[in-house]
């Protein structure tokens, strides 16, 4: 017998003796592992279409070194026939990728191979075949399976000229009708949805329960309805857990990674929602979970994060913890830094230069409330620039001084000028005091302000206590 | 002699057997028609090899052409149909497999489930009667029959003429097919709503609504799309339940005819029913004719308009979704206009995820445009809670964009009215809500106008008790006391945003 699948076959027999899952899903991986680099390209070799059975019996059941049993052994038999056939199809995209042959590469039928691998592991599942500690394998057929149906649907994107839009039928009066540009990778959902539901329906007792694979695949889950623009299906998910969360263990005993992604996925679920506060308790514990050394993780989770805080305790990240990263530090910085030096003009620019990427990550819309904060510190250097009351006669001299209270509405209104609020310019080189009175109303509404308008008076009247609540002032 | 007695004399019954019931209308099927020249040629280029079509085998094109002339006969259509134009059965069968292909991968499913079970349930007999085709060239055996013909399906008759075939004169055959067409039917007529409830499950909620397609009518597709001979400018619209014959459908030049006469008819007119009816007849014929050109944009944008005129938000946002759609595959419109409309339905929606994909959508050479500048400024003055600057907007508004922010006023006014109240004390001049809340009179005294929209509006919201008159020119509102009474207002009005109509 030749010897070149020999690695593979004995990982196989390792982590079926140790057990090891890990090592498990090494061996129907599309990626060829580091000690073994040319796997891949050993298959066809090793065997053919004709001989496949055969040989795949020789090593799985008439093996000495296994001792699966005759119903594993069959499954694996399935699932391995299934890899042959994708390894094929595999090498022949790669090498036409490789040559240049872009049109050639058909990740179609990579995808579809795939989905046959995991077709075949799944019926090992669902017949009770395959242990719980194979669960490493669920893994790895829902990951790449993520993977191959973006590149087919990329693929399929660039060979089709249409916009994504197909007519409807006779019985509309309308053209169009929304199809999807995302084929495969809906497809994809719905095999991972079923992995899901196969795992969260197990009623075996939790040593040797399919559960544990829950939260990854709902990670899974929650990447690829991100990536379709999905979030009511997001939301299922998170019902569906909720409800099966009596027999399942808690979020807690899953491994780390599972839990710095779940807890991500929550928390910009949340906040999509505008509920912060839930929003900052995932993002917060994702973050704090999350290794220090997984740069783009912690980046992706202060990118919601920081939001978030802003508008939760109006609190704004430290230089040092941006400067982290060279992309939030870019975004954030002139932002934050015109916020605490309530610089209207460098806010506004602020926000337009990093406009794309916040609208394209939906945090642009919770930013722009920033300018409440902004112009609550305004107010408040106005405030504490004013200086303070005169003693009045017969206060004790050691009574403490007390700030004037009283604003006139001129001085904020050239608060806001200097501070480059252009809005408030009436066009004929004056200020509209309306406006200015209507931006200092919305914060006394929003309770980041104490005080009342005095319209008669031209002046705003400030609470001689607690001004601005928050600020220690 | 006698007055007509004042009861209707009826013959007694004598025995007690039922009356036999009306004779049943023989089915034209059983009669022997003789077919028209027209429908014979039909028949005959159907079964023609030049005409064959690759993946449809002939004996599904056979059934094909049953049901088709079956349908026809049972209709009386046999003459009036123009057979040298209708669409030949395989041109059929492929629309359907095209339009099934296009639509989602269940509809695909369900269609072929559909065809492969029907193929099934019919198999039976097709293959027979292929086989006596070839019989009746070759005289085969008993035994070969016997091999591809289920046993009960042995004492079928049969003679196998092209008109016996297509006809179906035996029973069984006729019980066959109408169970079979009565299947198809079933399932794809549930096919939307099976469409429906799995896209529903599987919620690709996106925000245009998206009318599903049929896998079962589509538009003939032999040598194009379908050409309309129809002259009349005025057609009322009615639902399409099979593709519709030339002769129904208006082509190009008469629809551009019809837009410009529905157009001043309305402007003459203001009948909205009769409005909405021409243009969505107009748009039917557009879609089945698959024109997708400058006319269609001005066929939606004016619907969009009347719509938004009459404030019918439901067919308002159809329109706006397939504008949106031919606007990005490149049909010339008014862009800038609708766009600018999206927002501010968008905003009136209050829709958060709509909001953030339509940002997302946006391009800087739409950002640049006045009319999406000024809806943008709109947003954004809403979202700071500047209502100051908004009602200033308001009065600005480009295009019909009036119209929309009419829907938002009413609860961005009480929203204001709900800050003001929280930040002035102890009151405020009647007049400054009136010029804050942009209350314009009109007729010769625009300010006293004002004023009394204003003290409207205050009373409608239960302002009533808070309004003091004992100045007589300057009448006054108590902000301090009315904080409770607006932040209410506000909550209720925030509460429901109304989007019916909008699927």
């Amino acid at each position: 017998m030749s010897t070149i699948m020999d690695g593979l076959w004995d990982d196989f027999a390792k982590a079926n003796e140790t057990p090891d899952g890990y090592l498990l899903a090494t061996t129907i991986s599309p990626e060829a592992p580091a000690s073994d680099p040319a796997r891949l390209y050993n298959w066809p070799k090793w065997t053919n279409a004709y001989s496949l059975q055969t040989d795949l019996r020789y090593k799985l059941q008439y093996n000495p070194a296994l001792s699966l049993s005759k119903a594993e052994s069959g499954a694996w038999l399935d699932v391995f026939t299934a890899y042959y056939a994708f390894t094929g199809k595999l090498l022949a995209a790669e090498e036409a990728q490789n040559a240049g042959n872009h049109r050639e590469a058909d990740w179609n039928s990579v995808y579809e191979s795939w989905k046959e691998v995991l077709s075949a592991v799944y019926r090992g599942y669902s017949g009770n075949i395959f242990e719980a500690w194979t669960i490493p394998c669920l893994y790895a057929v829902g990951k790449y399976l993520r993977i191959f149906a973006i590149k087919a649907d990329d693929k399929a994107a660039a060979t089709q000229r249409d916009s994504g839009l197909a007519f409807g039928g006779l019985q509309e009066e309308d053209a169009f009708s929304a199809t999807s540009k995302n084929e495969k990778l809906e497809d994809a959902a719905r095999q991972i949805n079923r992995i899901f539901a196969l795992c969260l329906g197990d009623r075996n007792p939790l040593e040797d329960s399919r559960k544990w694979a829950l939260y990854y695949t709902a990670n899974l889950l929650f990447k690829t309805y991100f990536r379709l623009n999905s979030i009511p299906l997001s939301k299922n998910i998170l019902r569906s857990l909720r409800a099966g969360a009596a027999d399942t263990p808690p979020l807690s005993a899953f491994p780390k990674a599972h839990q710095v992604t779940f807890n991500y996925y929550s928390g910009v679920l949340a906040f999509l929602e505008e509920d912060y506060a839930t929003a900052e308790s995932y993002l917060l514990s994702a973050y704090q979970l999350c290794n220090k050394d997984a740069k783009r993780n912690l980046e992706m989770i202060l990118m919601y994060l920081i939001p978030t805080k802003l508008l939760t305790s109006h609190k704004l990240p430290t230089k040092e913890l941006l400067q982290q990263s060279p992309k939030l530090d870019r975004l954030f910085t002139p932002f934050c830094t015109a916020i605490k030096r309530a610089d209207l003009r460098a806010f506004n620019a602020a926000l337009e230069a990093g406009e794309d990427e916040f609208v394209k990550r939906r945090v642009y819309l919770t930013l722009e409330r920033g300018r409440d904060i902004l112009l609550r510190n305004l107010w408040r250097k106005v405030f504490l620039a004013g200086g303070f009351e005169t003693p009045k006669e017969g206060e004790a001299a050691t009574a403490p001084p007390v700030r004037k209270t009283r604003i006139p509405v001129r001085e904020i209104a050239a608060a806001l000028r200097l501070a480059g609020a252009s809005e408030i310019d009436d066009g004929e080189g004056g200020v509209d005091a309306d406006e200015v009175e209507c931006m200092v109303a919305n914060t006394i509404y929003k309770n980041h302000m104490k005080g009342y308008i005095a319209r008669d008076r031209g002046m705003v009247v400030l609470s001689k206590a607690g001004a601005f609540p928050g600020t220690g002032v | 002699m006698y007055p007509q007695p004042a009861y209707t004399a009826v013959a007694a019954r004598q025995t007690l057997q039922r009356p036999t019931p009306a004779p049943a209308v023989e089915p034209p099927k059983a009669k022997k028609v003789s077919w028209s020249p027209g429908v014979r040629g039909y028949v005959q280029r159907a079964f023609d090899a030049d005409n064959a079509m690759a993946g449809i085998e002939t004996p599904e094109m056979q059934q094909r052409l049953k049901i088709v002339i079956t349908q026809a006969a049972e209709a009386g259509q046999l003459e009036t149909i123009d057979w040298t134009v209708y669409p030949l059965p395989q041109h059929l069968i492929q629309a359907e497999r095209n339009a099934a292909a296009l639509s989602s991968t269940h509809a695909a499913h369900i269609a072929n489930l559909n065809n492969a079970t029907s193929y099934l349930s019919n198999g039976a007999y097709s293959p027979e009667r292929n086989n006596k085709r070839k019989n009746g060239d070759l005289g085969a055996t008993a035994g070969e029959e016997s091999e591809l013909t289920p046993p009960w399906k042995k004492n079928n008759t049969n003679k196998g003429s092209l008109e016996d075939r297509m006809t179906g004169k035996s029973k069984k055959q006729d019980k066959k097919q109408k169970k079979n067409d009565a299947f198809r039917a079933n399932n794809l007529g549930t096919d939307a709503h099976v469409l429906e409830k799995r896209k529903q499950r599987f919620g690709y909620t996106s925000p245009e609504p998206s009318p599903y397609p049929s896998s079962r009518n589509d538009s003939p597709e032999r040598t194009g799309p379908l050409v309309g001979t129809c002259q009349k400018i005025e057609k009322s619209y009615f639902r399409l339940t099979a593709p519709p014959a030339p002769d129904t459908v208006r082509p190009l030049r008469i629809l551009e005819q019809a837009l410009s006469h529905i157009r001043t008819k309305w402007k003459n007119e203001h009948n909205y029913n009769y409005a909405c009816d021409q243009l969505k007849s107009l748009r039917q014929d557009l879609t089945v004719q698959h024109i997708q050109n400058e006319l269609t944009a001005k066929v939606y944008e004016c619907h969009a308009r009347i719509a938004l005129e009459m404030k019918d938000l439901g067919e308002y946002n159809q329109c706006q979704t397939q504008l949106r759609a031919l606007y990005k595959s490149g049909v010339p419109g008014r862009s800038e206009e609708f766009t600018a409309y999206r927002i501010l339905y968008t905003v009136y929606t209050c829709n958060r995820t709509d909001m953030n994909n339509l940002l997302a959508d946006l391009t800087q050479a739409d950002k640049q445009k006045s009319g999406v500048q000024h809806a943008l400024q709109v947003r954004s003055a809403l979202a700071s809670g500047n209502y100051h600057k908004f009602f200033r907007l308001y009065r600005d508004a480009p295009f019909m964009g009036p119209y929309l922010l009419d829907m938002i006023i009413q609860r961005e006014r009480i929203a204001a009215m709900a800050a003001i109240c929280r930040a002035y004390k102890p009151d405020v001049s009647l007049s400054f809500i009136a010029q804050e809340l942009a209350f314009f009179g009109d007729g010769d005294s625009p300010e006293l106008d004002a004023s009394q929209q204003c003290l409207e509006f205050l009373c409608e919201h239960g302002g009533e008790a808070f309004i003091d008159r004992t100045v007589v020119d300057n009448v006054r509102f108590q902000t301090g006391k009315a904080i409770q009474a607006f932040q209410d207002q506000r909550a209720a009005a925030f509460r429901s945003v109304d989007i019916k109509g909008q699927i």
